[in-house]
């Protein structure tokens, strides 16, 4: 209705203003960009690991001493985990998904190729090992027994056969006929062929590109004396067996230190725990961001109705309605905020080419934009809302009196 | 025009009651010009406030241009007060952030007049107080005689039939104390009834009519208009007290 | 007259209280919030050695695959390869030099009744405690003699001795690891670390070291790194193999004394690679970099690039914060302008209103920064809570809780200072009309 003596009133008030547009301002860049950070490690946090996560759990075993025969060890303790019940599949490994800590190898379609065609990670498993993971194959055929090798660690991985996951598979064969393909692990023969694939295997480091390249490679292969298990339970039996493993696997042998037993849901808790704490942070940040400016603009349009009663009851006085009252303080605060909005979406993609500069962020997408815009606009009126009504009850006797 | 009957005021607070205005009763006919004197808390304002529709009363009756006021809701009595009444304060409550024209113009917002109607309006107004020339300052911008001026073309926009002025040559020396007084004079003689509190003597005297209020109560008033207005007809000068 | 102004300053704070609150509340939450992220950043990225941050340095050598680069931005790989590190230390032309690698080893007590358990140690020789200089509560560090020796001595850490022997001085008792034993020849005292920037591949924040070893003993006994390693090419079968390959799992920091000296351990690196070039090693272009603490901290971001932005973000909100507090003084001072105009006419001049004003914002600023550092205190407890890892760096020192109540008292002052120039303005007689 009355936007053109609402900004000519505003004009000769600029630095309040002001002040208010460029909180809004701030406020815009700084909520747009933070809830994009967030959106982003959330996608990130909940990216499918491929495993069952709920019902699994590793641990390592770390043996002593001359003699201590790691692959004899192997053996019983696969027997001894596998007999316990409440034990659906156990395997020994090198490691699982988000652990951050794994085996890195280039497959390569023909011998001495200068760049490997993909980089996968190697769980080295038993025939039990797509069970335990939890993984499914949904092409070919899991490992016979009798592809199972014993290998020593420093020795070249010669496997005859290996699983890979659909991801990786894809890559290396974009047709999608790799099942029965030979390849070449590193860049040397003999080759090994893809006798299965499964749906679906993260690697252990959750950070990189190319994360769900996993390779599952038939062998036992302890790491000098150390060995690592990973056991899947029936559903809502891990914790009860874990409590059996730990009493049971020290005291099947003394001459070595069985290490500290984790969840992968635990395994998951410390990959994501830097982005679970970037999340909690922005979103105080963006809780008190908002607080503080919704409180900034009650406090100043507190202020605005308190110097202006006297305008308020003339105008009252000449026939403004209540509703007039408060539509002109509504409508002042939407213009405000708009004014500070347009500088804020400047502001906005300045911070996000920022980000993107110094730290290989995205450019936000520009939905955040209007989105942040009806957010802002709705805290400002509601932030208003108070002291415009508080404005709407100043008496029309106010004109009248002389102070 | 406006007529009173038995009309009370009081106001409460936790510990007292206060009769503003007691038993008060007033007649004022089309294109008088009444001027309402009495002693400081003698009830002039609340009679002000009243008859201006800024004020709701406690008891008894007020007509306003044959409209019943009693009971009415407060957007209602805005808009009554908009459309039939023009006001004049002491301290002209121009709204400083708002050049002239605005000032002007804002009475005729809340009229929902369209725009090009507005702008003739204003001009037509600020001409009429002779400020057409000074449109675009601001308020601070000019002296109080002008201020008042600009307030009565405020005032005078919306063509209200009645003119509430409140001690409106209060806060001006008595040279432009004059010129406003005859700018009124000549609004009255065009038509429109004016009602002016004030409590200085002199400027009652030239009002056609005296009213005095103490304490609440009409004690005192001139029971013959006089006629100093020629184009006032012999109808509308009649006087009575309901 | 200051006493004057301040209780003026705190009957005005007063009258208002929920509009103090609301800017004593907002500096202090702004305050926190930029203090927090602060400490963390600047704990983190702090100098570990400042005494000699400048003249240890890290090594690197590219050694990496002619076809792909180690990093995409095209530094130099973070380790090194055993034979580069055994040529080096061989070589001996820096003034202090210790490749080291990180290895897992379980120790055996002798007392039953503490379990075994895996330690994680380092392997490296006895100029790395001259080099980083690790205090000592027994003994001392072996020596060159017992690197050539190949001697099997171990140095515990605080920690470690107080699991294996109570914490008594254990200097020259023998320690069992992996069914070797190994005689004690120093104890560390708390070795203070924010970060463990002498190893920032195996992670900035990871556990401290419980045992330090020689070198050459843990490779006699064919102990492999449990730290990263990475190779680009197959290494071929077994220890003697590997041993030989472009693998690369060693760490090595040199100390070079002076500038001079820094100049001719980088010509003698690039002499030492280009004569490895003529063996048919080293196929990528000289890329070798001679980086001190600081700037392999840098290069390392051991200040975390969350860290980073949730600094800018607290800083950002703090500048939020600061607009909010001019808006709200402004408009205080606004209504205030009849009193300032009665205060000048009666005599108060442009001078004492300025600093009846200035006070008043200085009040809200000391009042906001006292509460900003409790918030503080709060942020670091959730940031220890939210990073089990930055426990070590999430602490308020002396010179922070410094920082915290000036930045505050500055913010304020900041703050407060237009809305104070304007109130100065007032005109004596514009607000005394009527």
């Amino acid at each position: 209705m009355e936007i053109r003596p609402i900004i000519s009133a505003l004009m000769r008030s600029k630095a309040s203003m002001v002040l208010i547009g460029l909180q809004v301002a701030l406020t815009l860049a700084i909520v747009c960009n933070a809830l994009f950070i967030i959106s982003k490690r959330f996608e990130l946090m909940h990216r499918p690991s491929g495993m069952n996560e709920t019902d699994t759990f590793w641990f390592g075993s770390n043996g002593f001493g001359q003699g201590y025969d790691a692959r004899a060890v192997q053996q019983t303790d696969l027997a001894l985990l596998r007999q316990l019940p409440g034990v659906v599949a156990a395997t020994t490994t090198n490691s699982v998904p988000m652990s951050g800590g794994g085996w890195g190898e280039g497959l390569s379609l023909q011998p001495k190729q200068k760049k490997s065609t993909a980089n996968t990670t190697v769980y080295i498993v038993d025939a039990q090992g797509v069970d335990t993971y939890g993984t499914h194959i949904i092409s070919g055929r899991n490992f016979k027994p009798e592809e199972i090798a014993s290998m020593k660690f420093g020795d070249r991985l010669t496997p005859p056969s290996i699983i890979v996951s659909k991801a990786l598979a894809d890559k290396m064969f974009p047709d999608g006929d790799a099942l029965g393909k030979a390849v070449y692990l590193n860049e040397d023969p003999p080759t090994t062929t893809i006798v299965g694939i499964v749906d679906r295997l993260q690697e252990p480091w959750v950070e990189n590109d190319d994360v769900e390249n996993a390779t599952l490679l038939p062998g036992y292969m302890p790491y000098g004396n150390s060995s690592r298990y990973l056991v899947r339970t029936e559903p809502g039996r891990r914790d009860e067996v874990m409590k059996q493993v730990e009493q049971k696997m020290s005291e099947a042998n003394h001459s070595r230190i069985i290490g500290k037993l984790r969840t992968i849901e635990q395994v998951r808790a410390e990959a994501y725990a830097g982005d679970r704490a970037m999340m909690i942070i922005l979103s105080a940040v963006i809780f008190c961001l908002l607080t503080i400016t919704a409180l900034g603009i009650v406090g100043m349009a507190s202020f605005w109705v308190a110097q202006r009663t006297k305008q308020i009851g003339t105008r009252r006085a000449l026939g403004a309605t209540k509703y007039d009252i408060l539509r002109y303080f509504l409508t002042e605060n939407f213009l405000i905020t708009s004014g500070g909005l347009l500088l804020g979406a400047v502001l906005t993609y300045a911070f996000s080419f920022w980000l993107m500069t110094h730290y290989q962020a995205k450019l936000l997408p520009w939905h955040y934009v209007p989105v942040g815009f009806l957010c802002l606009w709705a805290l400002g009126q509601i932030a208003v809302l108070g002291p415009a009504t508080r404005a709407s009850r100043v008496s029309p006797a106010v004109a009248t009196r002389s102070v | 025009m406006l007529k009173m009957s038995h009309l009370s005021k009081v106001y409460r607070t936790h510990m007292v009651e206060t009769h503003a205005l007691r038993d008060f009763s007033i007649h004022v006919r089309d294109g008088e010009f009444v001027a309402v004197t009495g002693p400081s808390g003698s009830g002039k304002t609340t009679f002000l406030n009243i008859a201006g529709l800024l004020e709701e009363f406690s008891g008894g009756e007020f007509w306003l241009d044959g409209v019943d006021v009693r009971g009415m809701g407060d957007d209602a009595r805005s808009r009554l007060r908009n459309e039939k009444i023009g006001f004049i304060f002491q301290s002209f409550n121009l709204i400083p952030d708002l050049n002239i024209f605005d000032n002007v113009d804002v009475p005729l917002r809340y009229r929902r007049f369209n725009a090009a109607d507005r702008k003739k309006r204003i001009d037509e107004a600020l001409t009429r107080v002779g400020l057409a020339s000074r449109m675009k300052h601001y308020p601070s911008e000019l002296s109080g005689g002008q201020q008042q001026r600009v307030a009565i073309a405020r005032a005078l926009a919306g063509s209200p039939r009645l003119l509430m002025a409140d001690e409106p040559t209060g806060n001006l020396d008595s040279l432009m104390a004059r010129g406003v007084l005859e700018l009124l004079e000549e609004i009255n003689r065009q038509g429109t009834t004016i009602i002016m509190v004030t409590h200085d003597p002199e400027l009652a005297a030239r009002a056609q009519r005296n009213v005095h209020i103490i304490d609440g109560q009409v004690t005192d008033f001139d029971d013959e208009p006089k006629l100093r207005s020629p184009n006032l007809d012999d109808n509308t000068a009649a006087v009575a007290i309901a | 007259m200051f006493a004057y102004y301040l209780e003026l300053g705190l009957r005005s704070l007063r009258r208002n209280p929920i509009l103090t609150a609301l800017m004593v509340v907002g500096i202090a939450l702004g305050i926190a919030a930029s203090m927090t992220t602060l400490t963390v950043m600047h704990l983190m990225g702090s100098d570990p050695i400042p005494w000699k941050s400048d003249k240890l340095h890290y090594v690197q050598l590219d050694n990496w695959s002619p076809d792909n680069p180690y990093n995409d931005d095209g530094s130099p790989p973070d380790q090194i390869t055993y034979r580069d590190a055994v040529a080096l230390m061989a070589a001996g032309k820096a003034d202090k030099q210790a490749a080291m690698y990180k290895l897992a080893l379980p120790i055996q007590p002798e007392n039953p009744e503490v379990k075994p358990f895996q330690a994680l140690g380092r392997v490296t020789y006895s100029d790395f405690f001259a080099m980083l200089e690790p205090p000592f509560q027994y003994g001392a560090p072996w020596d060159h003699g017992q690197d050539a020796q190949h001697a099997r001595v171990v140095v515990l850490s605080k920690e470690t001795n107080e699991k294996l022997f109570g914490g008594q001085n254990s200097v020259g008792k023998t320690v069992r690891m992996n069914s070797i034993d190994y005689s004690i020849v120093g104890v560390l005292a708390e070795w203070k670390l924010r970060s463990r920037y002498y190893d920032l591949t195996n992670g900035a924040f990871a556990d401290p070291d419980e045992f330090f070893m020689p070198y050459t003993t843990a490779i006699d006994l064919k102990q492999r790194s449990t730290g990263n390693n990475s190779c680009w090419k197959n290494s071929g079968d077994g220890w003697d193999a590997y041993l030989d390959s472009d693998c690369i799992w060693q760490q090595m920091w040199v100390q070079l004394d002076s500038p001079a000296r820094q100049e001719e351990y980088r010509s003698f690196l690039d002499n030492y690679v280009s004569e490895q070039k003529k063996l048919g090693r080293f196929p990528r272009p000289l890329n070798n970099r001679l980086l001190n603490v600081n700037e392999w901290m840098r290069d390392q971001h051991v200040v975390s690039r969350d860290v980073e932005v949730q600094t800018g973000l607290g800083f950002a909100f703090l500048i939020v914060c600061l607009v909010n507090t001019i808006g709200l003084l402004l408009a205080k001072f606004t209504r205030k302008s009849g009193e300032i105009g009665l205060r000048r006419a009666l005599g108060a001049s442009r001078r004492d209103v300025f600093t009846q004003f200035l006070i008043e914002s200085g009040v809200v600023g000391i009042s906001g920064g006292i509460l900003g550092l409790l918030l503080t205190g709060l942020g670091l407890i959730a940031v220890r809570a939210l990073y089990e890892q930055y426990k070590t760096v999430a602490h308020l020192d002396w010179s922070m809780v410094a920082m915290t109540i000036v930045l505050a008292i500055a913010s304020a002052v900041l703050a407060g200072l237009y809305p104070t120039w304007r109130a100065c303005r007032v005109q004596p007689a514009a607000q005394l009309k009527i």
